[in-house]
């Protein structure tokens, strides 16, 4: 009787979720990896344009990233969103200035999946990103704030590797992003905004390499899987360097990762289904 | 050791990277050789003041000794700077900050706010913000706007000018107006121009060598417009060594209006826009890093002359006597252009 009720849940599951046929007898379950997350750290800044000295404080961020395997074909490809807000508080050697930090990193990728091993799975790709925000310091004047934007193709990818510590199932996973071509902001050497205020724009915007604009965000994470949801731990460095306009920037960030994370299906009772379903998860 | 780690990683992240981070030593030495050369790349008036920067390290540095306290250190930065004959550049401490003062202090003061308040309108006069204002004996107006850092609404600026409507000229005077923000300079001038009117050109420092300059952009003022009020009679501006800096901008830009007429002695200058940074010990520096150009491309840093025959200074008698020569030279230009 009990492997009937079992059936009968699958079948009924199969009919009422979201799902993407494979073919005439599959039905391919694409779940949503979804993680939300806090992080606290400290922070090391030096921007020329507002300073020469060395500031070094704390960092924090929230953020959310998803992962999905994507519908062309889910056993390869999968796709990420992630959007993140860091908040810096840094001060000065001596302290008695401070620089805030806000920025806004948003970006899409997409990944082509290899299952090399039993449990690990490696996803290279990349996609577009966006990146605003700016430094700003409270004892400057005509030049309070260096702004930062930049829209950016990065080169992405992660590691995978899933695993039992005991009872309890770990996903352990290593990703990182680099820029590799776009165009950022930078103003001018000595140029105060309330020139561009005036209209001067010229040589604000420029052509992005990793030769005058340099990032590297790594994460280091383990999903602890305890329940129908996860607990997240982990760490990120995430290192950027700029030098445009005889200005230089940099930025070194360090901090420990707090999340929960789970995967998600969406439901939509119209479409009939196969008796078979497969899930394939974007990190599994 | 992470601690470590990490500042190795950031090092070597400033090493290999294009752009150059320079290590500065918080001591005596490092402090003078910081200030030394954040304005031997950004400052922007070397040409103009004919200073040998590098004559000036040599001469200061031999009074650094990593043993002398913070007040010696100060006052050898202090004097330093003065090098530069710039009022816009300061050193600031927790325990003071410098002036270079010689730009208005070896000239005459050339105003007297009491002798105006209570010879001229016997204490009658209106104030709306940051503007006095009222109306001089033969219906001629007079605006006194002492701060451009002291905003004022349009709606504001709206009521004085309709109560001056009915005057023949208006005399604004700025003398010991040591300036603001150029947002207000504009908000002002739009008051007296009836097109959008070229009013100066800015420069900017592009890199660190002492001729590293964009090259200067022209800026354009609106009229008011939006149904707000404008004058179009006569109007004299009056200045002394005291207006500077926004104010010193303002007076750069009337003079080259129709109908507008310069009265007193030359400004006091201070046509570079500040930039601020900072040494090692905290101590932060204000300088001039942008050139403000009039509209005639020429340069606005050691002040504008008055109009030709309108250069006037107080006579000390008559200033005894109640009598401001410098209005009463303002008068007497609008009285000529009735």
């Amino acid at each position: 009787m009990r492997p009937v009720k079992i059936l009968m849940l699958l079948t009924m599951l199969s009919v009422a979720i979201g799902v993407q046929a494979s073919n005439d007898s599959t039905d391919v379950v694409r779940p949503v990896t979804s993680v939300y997350y806090v992080e606290a750290g400290g922070s090391r800044v030096a921007d020329t344009y507002l300073s020469p000295v060395v500031y070094s404080g704390w960092h924090s961020a929230l953020g959310y990233e998803r992962y999905q395997a994507m519908k062309q074909n889910p056993e390869r490809l999968v796709m990420s969103l992630g959007g993140g807000l860091n908040i810096d508080r840094t001060m000065n050697g001596v302290g008695n200035a401070t620089i805030w930090g806000a920025e806004l990193d948003l970006a899409w990728s997409m990944y082509y999946r290899m299952r090399p091993a039993n449990g690990v799975t490696i996803g290279v790709g990349g996609g577009p990103a966006l990146n605003a925000g700016c430094l700003y310091s409270t004892r400057n004047g005509n030049n309070p704030a260096s702004a930062r934007g930049a829209l950016t193709l990065n080169a992405s990818g992660y590691v995978t590797y899933n695993f039992e510590m005991g009872r309890l199932p770990v996903t352990l996973n290593y990703s990182t992003s680099i820029p590799l071509a776009g165009a950022f902001f930078s103003p001018q050497y000595g140029e105060l905004y309330y020139e561009i205020y005036l209209g001067n724009t010229d040589g604000l915007a420029h052509f992005a390499w990793p030769g005058n604009r340099f990032r590297m965000d790594n994460r280091l994470t383990a999903d602890l899987h305890i329940g129908s949801t996860s607990l997240r731990v982990g760490y990120r460095l995430d290192v950027f360097g700029s030098a445009v306009n005889n200005l230089t920037t940099r930025r070194l960030t360090h901090s420990f990762i707090l999340g929960i994370s789970g995967e998600w299906l969406s439901l939509n009772t119209r479409r009939s289904r196969s008796n078979n379903t497969k899930i394939i998860s974007a990190l599994w | 050791m992470v601690k470590k780690i990490l500042l190795l990683l950031f090092q070597v992240l400033i090493m290999t990277s294009c752009g150059e981070i320079q290590d500065m030593e918080n001591d005596p030495h490092g402090n003078f050789e910081a200030l030394w050369r954040i304005l031997d790349e950004h400052y922007c008036f070397f040409g103009e003041k004919d200073v040998d920067w590098d004559e000036v390290h040599t001469r200061y540095g031999e009074r650094i000794d990593d043993e002398m306290t913070r007040e010696e250190l100060f006052n050898v930065l202090a004097d330093m700077i003065d090098e530069l004959k710039d009022g816009h550049t300061n050193l600031s401490s927790g325990f003071r900050t410098s002036y270079y003062r010689k730009w208005w202090s070896d000239y005459p003061q050339n105003y007297n706010e009491r002798l105006i308040q209570e010879h001229y309108f016997n204490y009658n006069y209106r104030s709306i913000g940051g503007i006095d204002y009222g109306l001089l004996s033969d219906n001629i107006g007079y605006l006194r706007y002492g701060n451009f850092s002291s905003a004022i609404g349009d709606g504001n600026i709206d009521y004085v000018l309709q109560f001056l409507s009915t005057s023949r000229g208006l005399i604004i005077d700025v003398r010991d107006n040591g300036g603001g923000d150029l947002t207000n300079v504009e908000q002002l001038v739009s008051r007296f121009i009836t097109k959008p009117t070229l009013v100066g050109y800015i420069s900017h420092k592009t890199g660190p060598g002492h001729n590293d300059f964009s090259e200067p952009r022209g800026f354009t003022y609106n009229p008011i417009g939006g149904g707000h009020i404008s004058y179009g009679k006569p109007v004299v501006v009056l200045c002394n060594r005291g207006t500077f800096s926004a104010a010193n901008n303002f007076v750069a830009i009337m003079k080259n209006l129709p109908g507008v007429t310069i009265v007193g002695a030359q400004s006091g200058g201070g046509g570079g826009m500040p930039y601020s940074s900072e040494l090692p010990n905290g101590w932060g520096i204000r300088f001039s890093s942008c050139a403000i150009l009039d509209a005639n491309g020429k340069s606005t840093e050691n002040g504008i002359e008055p109009t030709a025959g309108c250069a006037v200074d107080m006579d000390e008698d008559l200033e005894r006597q109640g009598i401001d020569s410098i209005i009463e030279k303002a008068i007497s230009v609008l009285s000529q252009k009735r």
